[in-house]
């Protein structure tokens, strides 16, 4: 496929790549937060946000850098809206009083993963599509990108090990959570 | 010139590079932190409350214990000290050598030991109305509270009424009895404490809930100075109405009037009809 794009269509398949990978990552984490976190209200504007940014990401990709060039405008898009999410998430455990700690739910570590690994690349991601030819840049690109490529799979993997009790996974699915108007009421 | 400012802005841009991304890293650790930090702060908080109020129980859990102990003391010393000697004179009245005696002599015996079971029986009356009055499982709160107030009002020192404005459904008998004992004690504090020229109690139903207020022109409590007294006070009477009010699952409130010249006491007691 890469030979393919490479060389009948005179594409840089990493671009492709990069753009697929955006859309992917982010569907998977309006998945995630669809199912797992998302209390009432924001569960109805999950859908529009993805679906319309799904469509920016597709038109940029053909229409705006015409298949060559880094993503840099899409990338960054995601990064703020994932960035939001995560706070709005962590807003929502602010006001929520649980007795469970909240550093001790696999929730709460994937989040500040997302949170943490593209708040650091933000600015890497919005400037890669001007300055990707630079060598110093594709050198600094590379640490940064590795040194939180490694921070995000320890995060996660913190995540994936946290054992729940019984009576934390009931917590966990807090009704709260599943239902902002009755959260609402209660505080 | 050309190398020079282009690599200055490669520098410049760099720079941005490195200080955005820890910015934004700074950032996102902030927020955590703040955020676990809080919840920390909250579960911690909530845990006192929590102990406080488990404190506040155990505190009204053992008012209770020991006015009931007290109570059962009350009733053996009413029994041992006033019934016991006038059972024992009775007795004596009635001794064996009583059939020896003179016909007239015989019947004053009798006479006399008669006097003194009708006082044993009498007092033994008093204990039972003092445990229970008959007039509140007769004839209901409205007219146990008057018939309290009546005794108050024969003493002459403070003139005492009630006015019930909708007792046509009566609480049932154990709400009844709680009511009764908390307006007791606060008039019997009203009396002790407060030097008030008069006590007058009004009823009143809304909705589901039932009303007493107590006003009295003498020196009151604030709810303030209830909740101090009852936490700190070693004396059982105010933990006793409370605990009763927590029964009722009502509520309780002491308050003074705008003009600074009654002090208000309301209880509010949710309405469980008599079956």
């Amino acid at each position: 496929m890469g030979y393919y794009f490479q060389n009948i269509h005179r594409v840089n398949y990493f671009f492709i790549l990069f753009a697929l990978f955006t859309i992917v990552e982010f569907s998977l984490f309006c998945l995630f937060y669809y199912f797992v976190l998302l209390p009432g209200l924001m569960k109805k504007f999950i859908l529009p946000i993805w679906i319309l940014f799904t469509s920016f990401a597709c038109i940029d990709f053909f229409f705006i850098n015409k298949m060559n060039d880094f993503d840099s405008f899409a990338i960054g898009i995601e990064s703020i809206l994932i960035i939001l999410l995560c706070i709005y998430y962590l807003i929502i455990q602010l006001k929520v009083s649980h007795d469970l700690l909240v550093y001790s739910t696999t929730n709460f570590w994937i989040i500040i993963t997302f949170l943490i690994y593209l708040s650091g690349l933000f600015f890497l991601y919005i400037m890669a599509e001007n300055m990707i030819q630079d060598k110093a840049f594709r050198v600094q690109y590379t640490i940064i990108n590795s040194v939180f490529s490694i921070l995000k799979n320890t995060l996660l993997s913190i995540a994936f090990l946290m054992k729940s009790s019984p009576e934390k996974i009931e917590l966990q699915k807090n009704d709260d959570w599943s239902d902002l108007h009755s959260y609402t009421l209660k505080n | 010139m050309f190398f020079l400012q282009a690599s200055e802005n490669t520098i410049g841009l760099s720079n941005v590079l490195v200080f955005g991304t820890i910015g934004m890293f700074a950032m996102a650790i902030t927020l955590v932190s703040v955020v676990v930090l809080h919840q920390r702060r909250v579960i911690r908080f909530n845990k006192q409350l929590q102990k406080l109020e488990e404190e506040k129980q155990q505190m009204l859990l053992n008012a209770s214990i020991r006015f009931q102990e007290e109570e059962r003391q009350r009733i053996a010393a009413d029994l041992h000290d006033d019934a016991g000697p006038l059972l024992a004179t009775a007795r004596l009245y009635l001794n064996e050598n009583l059939i020896h005696q003179e016909p007239a002599v015989q019947l004053q015996s009798i006479f006399s030991a008669k006097q003194i079971i009708d006082d044993s029986i009498q007092l033994i009356r008093n204990i039972s109305h003092s445990l229970m009055p008959p007039t509140l499982k007769n004839f209901g709160l409205e007219s146990a509270i008057k018939d309290l107030f009546e005794k108050i009002n024969g003493s002459g020192v403070i003139n005492a009424s009630a006015r019930f404005h909708d007792n046509r459904e009566r609480l049932n008998e154990e709400q009844e009895l709680l009511v009764f004992r908390i307006i007791q004690e606060l008039v019997t504090n009203i009396i002790k404490h407060s030097c008030a020229g008069f006590i007058h109690l009004t009823q009143n139903v809304q909705g589901n809930f039932s009303y007493f207020r107590i006003h009295h022109d003498g020196k009151g409590l604030l709810q303030s100075e209830f909740q101090k007294l009852n936490y700190n006070s070693t004396g059982l009477g105010l933990k006793n109405i409370e605990s009763r009010i927590k029964i009722l699952k009502g509520s309780i409130s002491f308050d003074i009037d705008s003009t600074h010249t009654y002090y208000k006491v309301t209880i509010e007691v949710p309405r469980e009809p008599n079956k």
